[in-house]
């Protein structure tokens, strides 16, 4: 009777990711993030293959690279440049598709007083998380690899005139989307359930989870300047340190779905 | 003979160093339906969520179906259907998908699960409407289909918090009768309300709360508790239901077409109440011991409940 039960926790995603498919709203504004991080860096690496002897482009590789060789393609400089640097950008796709998932699976459910009669049935705790969160995973993952999917394609056919060579995908994107995707996407879903499980309205907790991961946003934004130089050992530490705060989050928000905490608090 | 399916023994909550229920003691046979009388704040949601395996009590024991709110709390709550204030369905998904998510939370059948409640629904009205969009429901709908999700697990005992809550009369009547047909089905329900004449209809026995319990009794007994006096006069009686109260003893008066029902704590003060009458210019034509209204009774137990 006790223990962990497999088929509630599919009970659970099965009905969120009806919500989910019913929600176009939702939907609509989990889209438009994945098609900005794809589309911008397809067409910045259009802009330097397409006309790559533009002086221009030499003055912006010196800004990053003030020793860059005088006969090195300062197009090819930058498309390598841009590919490196957008793996951190990329990272935020699978940190804010579960905090918009996430953020409405859980306080949703208490705005809409689903919560008590969900709380009345046989689920515990751990399966409820564990439900709401594979959830909200399950899709950020999806729409992260299908994303990079269409990137790793459209920045080829895009470079290939130019370079003649495939760039993508590299190692590092293949173990970055791979491997730390998931862990982003984790730690994303962590925050969105334990702020939801705390405040009252999907809104909120979406607004307070995207505040909490800017930090992150904030990295990419230092590589983008050429402040910080990213390369596959600083995405290995980040994803450490990102599992490491995903092993404490998952905790948190097991203790935070306590049923009388929720009920005595919010109802 | 039947057996316990509730047994409460000085259960309390409180929320910080606020009490909600002090020292709650009751039992309710299995087949019985039992009304929480209370108003708004006594403690009755928290006393159901006890009961329910949600809410773990301060104080204070209680069994459910011989199971322990505080050690058997998975347990009971599949054993017991709990129909909350609010509906609380999923808007987006159709009743049927509402349903469903439930059956599968409880580890159902699904095809046994689904066809009974697919019969729950052809009973209640809801027949043929189980693809629509739970959001597209009117408020009775809503409710009876909560119901259904209540007890699509076939439990023994029922809570039903405020079923006809904020309901018109045409919904509330239908919600009613929905809660008759699973009370004639010898399940035990729990009824909480501060509708009195649905409780009168549908509990044999209440219990009054106001952060306690002020009395359990069947209904009949409360209305008989204190003399109750009903005075036919001719014409409108409500009348002379002022000159009734203004007696010094202060009598209730509730006046329902020709006959005044008088309720006063003491037989002597009969005389008094027919002589004010008779001085108020009623022509009397009979005086016979009576019944007090069961919202008088409510009322003077909950004003009691202040003091």
């Amino acid at each position: 009777m006790g223990g962990f039960h497999v088929s509630r926790v599919r009970a659970v995603l099965w009905k969120e990711l009806l919500d989910l498919r019913k929600n176009r709203g939702l939907l609509l504004s989990l889209l438009v993030l994945p098609a900005m991080l794809v589309v911008v860096p397809i067409g910045t690496v259009f802009a330097y293959a397409s006309n790559p002897d533009d002086p221009n482009l030499r003055t912006m590789a010196l800004f990053y690279d003030p020793n860059l060789p005088l006969q090195a393609s300062a197009a090819g400089f930058l498309i390598e440049k841009i590919l490196v640097d957008w793996f951190g950008m990329f990272l935020v796709m699978p940190i804010f598709v579960p905090i918009l998932i996430s953020s409405q699976a859980v306080a949703g459910e208490k705005e809409r007083r689903t919560i008590e009669p969900l709380l009345a049935s046989p689920i515990t705790a751990v399966e409820l998380v564990a439900g709401k969160s594979l959830a909200s995973l399950v899709p950020a993952v999806a729409i992260s690899w299908l994303a990079f999917a269409a990137f790793c394609a459209g920045v080829d056919a895009v470079s290939w005139h130019f370079l003649k060579v495939v760039v993508m995908p590299t190692p590092m994107w293949l173990f970055g989307v791979g491997v730390i995707a998931p862990l982003f996407a984790f730690f994303g879903n962590g925050i969105a359930v334990v702020i939801s499980a705390r405040v009252a309205e999907a809104r909120l907790a979406q607004q307070i989870a995207g505040v909490c991961v800017l930090p992150v946003v904030g990295l990419v934004a230092l590589q983008i300047a050429g402040v910080l130089r990213a390369g596959a050992q600083f995405y290995a530490l980040q994803g450490a340190v990102v599992l490491v705060l995903d092993v404490l989050l998952l905790v948190a928000a097991v203790r935070l779905f306590d049923r009388e905490r929720l009920i005595s608090r919010w109802m | 003979m039947a057996s316990l399916a509730i047994d409460a023994r000085g259960l309390s909550k409180a929320f910080g160093e606020r009490p909600a229920v002090e020292g709650l003691s009751f039992q309710v046979q299995e087949g019985e339906v039992f009304g929480l009388l209370g108003p708004n704040g006594a403690g009755k949601t928290t006393t159901v969520r006890m009961l329910t395996g949600l809410l773990q009590p301060s104080s204070g024991d209680a069994t459910v179906l011989g199971l322990d709110v505080r050690t058997g709390a998975e347990r009971l709550r599949r054993a017991v259907g709990l129909l909350t204030e609010q509906p609380g369905l999923y808007d987006r998904l159709t009743a049927e998908e509402n349903l469903r998510y439930f059956i599968k939370l409880n580890e159902l059948d699904e095809p046994a699960a689904w066809a009974r409640a697919r019969r729950y629904l052809e009973r209640f009205g809801l027949g043929g409407r189980e693809r629509e969009p739970a959001g597209s429901y009117s408020k009775g709908m809503r409710q009876k289909l909560a119901i259904v999700r209540a007890i699509v697990h076939e439990p023994k005992v029922i809570f039903l918090d405020e079923p006809t809550s904020g309901l018109d009369p045409e919904a509330a009547r239908t919600v009613r009768d929905a809660v008759a047909e699973l009370a004639s089905e010898g399940r035990t329900i729990i009824l909480c309300s501060h509708n009195l004449p649905e409780v009168e209809r549908l509990c044999a026995r209440v219990g009054v709360v106001k952060g306690k319990l002020l009395a359990v009794s069947t209904v009949r007994a409360l209305r008989r508790q204190g003399a109750a006096v009903a005075v036919r006069v001719e014409g409108e009686a409500a009348r002379f239901a002022e000159a009734v109260k203004a007696l010094p003893f202060a009598p209730g008066a509730l006046a329902d077409g020709e006959v005044l029902t008088v309720s006063l704590e003491r037989d002597q003060d009969m005389p008094e109440v027919i002589a004010a009458l008779v001085r108020a210019g009623a022509r009397v034509y009979s005086a016979v011991p009576a019944e007090r209204p069961l919202e008088e009774v409510y009322l003077d137990l909950v004003k009691g409940g202040d003091a």
